[in-house]
């Protein structure tokens, strides 16, 4: 029942669209799935975009949250983009800040965002 | 004649006489003057409506006109008539007919007992029927305040692209803190906003309880991809907030809308340039 | 009218069925987006919690009606540990399973009602509704 969540490549950065509730199984399956491409095509940056999810919890925050720690211990940087007003709520509501991440309303956003960090 | 017969009768007789002595007695009477704020001609249509809804449901006992209670209490409410003047008009009224019934003999000592019986009978599901419905408004008029209140008060205007403002005005509590929440961060995907000015001007008193609402706010709009500049600080409202040792140095603050402006056009890389 | 539904908390996929159900439950109850995002996050918590430290359990969701207010109530019942230091378990940023610790202040925030009664060796049962306004 696990599913892959598709990571796509375009020039030197990774892209990553989450269409489906994440269960605990494929969230962490992801954070395996996106070292690895890190470390296989050296990407410099990664954004994940998170406009279809409508709700995110504590684990699938801490999982977020490691993912950009990780990343950015490897040497790239990550952008959120497209979390959703209610999502957001939410996450602050129940206390979690993620705090230190760069975020983008999105996609496009989010790629203008990381050329111009990575450029700096 | 069945005695309420004859009273109703005597009523209908007598409705201006009523109408009159009901008006002077509660003219007389001191403490709220509705009736001496309100122009002659309203006072003597409303009264007579009074007297009219009053003696609507003589003939038939514990039926009480619904429609005419309706606008009647519709229309005192208009007039901001309180529930305690509204009660006096209602004893007042009593004693005027309890005088005219004795005046014209329908009432004597002898028949006083059944008398009250009746009276009683009539007035007080009168009186029932007509504060319920009093109520009633009053609560739905209070609730329809309460959302317009809501509705005017937390809106999002996008100034120029990519900047919009809220203008935050009134008392800030639980209840309004999570409307504006959720207007700010519908309004900042909707407008596509990168910096978005939140104006304290209007908010009276910024306590740890409001300080703590608008970091949540300013937090949620990072989340979702924009920036969050709180404006409109005023001196005393920087007093509280370094006295309550609140700590806002994670987002920018500036004292007015117009510093704020500049600012945030500096972030998304822009200027005002004055034409020569 | 009202009636309960229940979900088994035995493995990792009960947590998704919990807060699908959940989400569902709230959409049909009348609750906006927003609402049905704290409604969902707190049966995930709560079944994760479940999962977690009880081992099973289960989460039931009831569309309750008082007097003229309408809500969702959501109660979710183990016969696991029990919790010893329930104040412990309150506090923001406490945890025992290396999450972000913030499962059960979250949850009573995203929540209107919450009400939690818990005896060591015996097991926890957590009753939490939300109010539509």
């Amino acid at each position: 029942m696990k599913m892959r969540i598709p990571i796509l490549k375009l020039k030197d950065t990774l892209i990553v669209s989450i269409q489906v509730e994440l269960d605990d199984q494929t969230a962490l399956q992801f954070q395996e799935d996106l070292l690895d491409q890190l470390h296989k095509t050296s990407a410099r940056g990664v954004v994940i975009d998170l406009t279809p999810i409508d709700f995110i919890d504590s684990f699938i925050a801490k999982v977020l949250g490691d993912v950009i720690h990780m990343t950015s211990l490897m040497g790239a940087k990550v952008v959120i983009t497209g979390i959703q007003p209610s999502v957001a709520i939410t996450l602050i509501e129940l206390g979690i800040r993620l705090e230190n991440v760069t975020t983008a309303l999105d996609l496009e956003n989010g790629l203008e965002k990381l050329t111009r960090e990575l450029e700096a | 004649m069945a005695m309420n017969e004859v009273m109703r009768k005597s009523i209908s007789d007598n409705i201006d006489t009523i109408t009159k002595r009901w008006v002077e007695q509660m003219k007389g009477n001191s403490s709220e003057r509705f009736l001496d704020l309100m122009p002659a001609s309203i006072v003597e249509t409303t009264s007579r409506e009074f007297t009219e809804l009053m003696t609507s449901n003589l003939s038939d006992q514990e039926k009480v006109d619904k429609e005419r209670l309706d606008e009647f209490t519709e229309k005192i409410i208009h007039f901001g008539w309180s529930i305690k003047f509204i009660n006096r008009a209602i004893d007042t009224f009593s004693s005027v007919v309890y005088e005219l019934f004795y005046e014209n003999g329908i009432l004597n000592d002898g028949n006083l007992r059944k008398g009250v019986s009746i009276f009683a009978n009539w007035i007080n599901p009168l009186r029932e029927s007509i504060i319920e419905e009093y109520s009633t408004k009053w609560e739905r008029t209070d609730s329809l305040q309460k959302i317009a209140l809501q509705e005017l008060s937390a809106s999002l205007i996008p100034v120029f692209d990519k900047i919009s403002v809220m203008p935050l005005v009134g008392t800030i509590d639980t209840e309004r803190a999570k409307l504006i929440m959720e207007n700010l961060l519908e309004g900042v995907v909707k407008q596509r906003a990168e910096v978005v000015l939140l104006d304290i001007t209007g908010v009276p008193v910024v306590d740890t309880m409001v300080a703590h609402h608008i970091i949540q706010a300013a937090d949620a709009v990072r989340l979702v991809g924009a920036k969050c500049m709180l404006v409109g600080i005023r001196p005393e409202i920087a007093q509280t907030i370094v006295t309550l040792g609140i700590n806002l140095t994670d987002f920018s603050t500036t004292s007015t809308l117009r510093r704020g402006m500049q600012k945030a056009l500096q972030m998304t890389g822009r200027t005002i340039v004055e034409e020569e | 009218m009202d009636h309960r539904s229940s979900i088994e908390i035995n493995t990792e996929w009960d947590i998704v069925a919990a807060r699908q159900l959940g989400r569902n439950e709230a959409k049909s109850t009348g609750f906006g987006t927003v609402d049905q995002a704290r409604i969902t996050t707190a049966i995930s918590e709560l079944a994760r919690n479940i999962y977690l430290y009880a081992g099973k359990g289960k989460i039931e969701i009831e569309p309750i009606t008082v007097g003229q207010r309408t809500g969702l109530l959501i109660i979710a019942s183990d016969e696991g540990p029990g919790i010893a230091d329930l104040q412990k378990v309150m506090e923001d940023g406490y945890t025992t399973s290396g999450g972000l610790g913030a499962g059960m202040p979250g949850v009573k925030r995203l929540m209107d009602d919450f009400r939690i009664e818990t005896e060591v060796g015996v097991g926890t049962t957590i009753t939490a509704t939300k109010w539509l306004h």
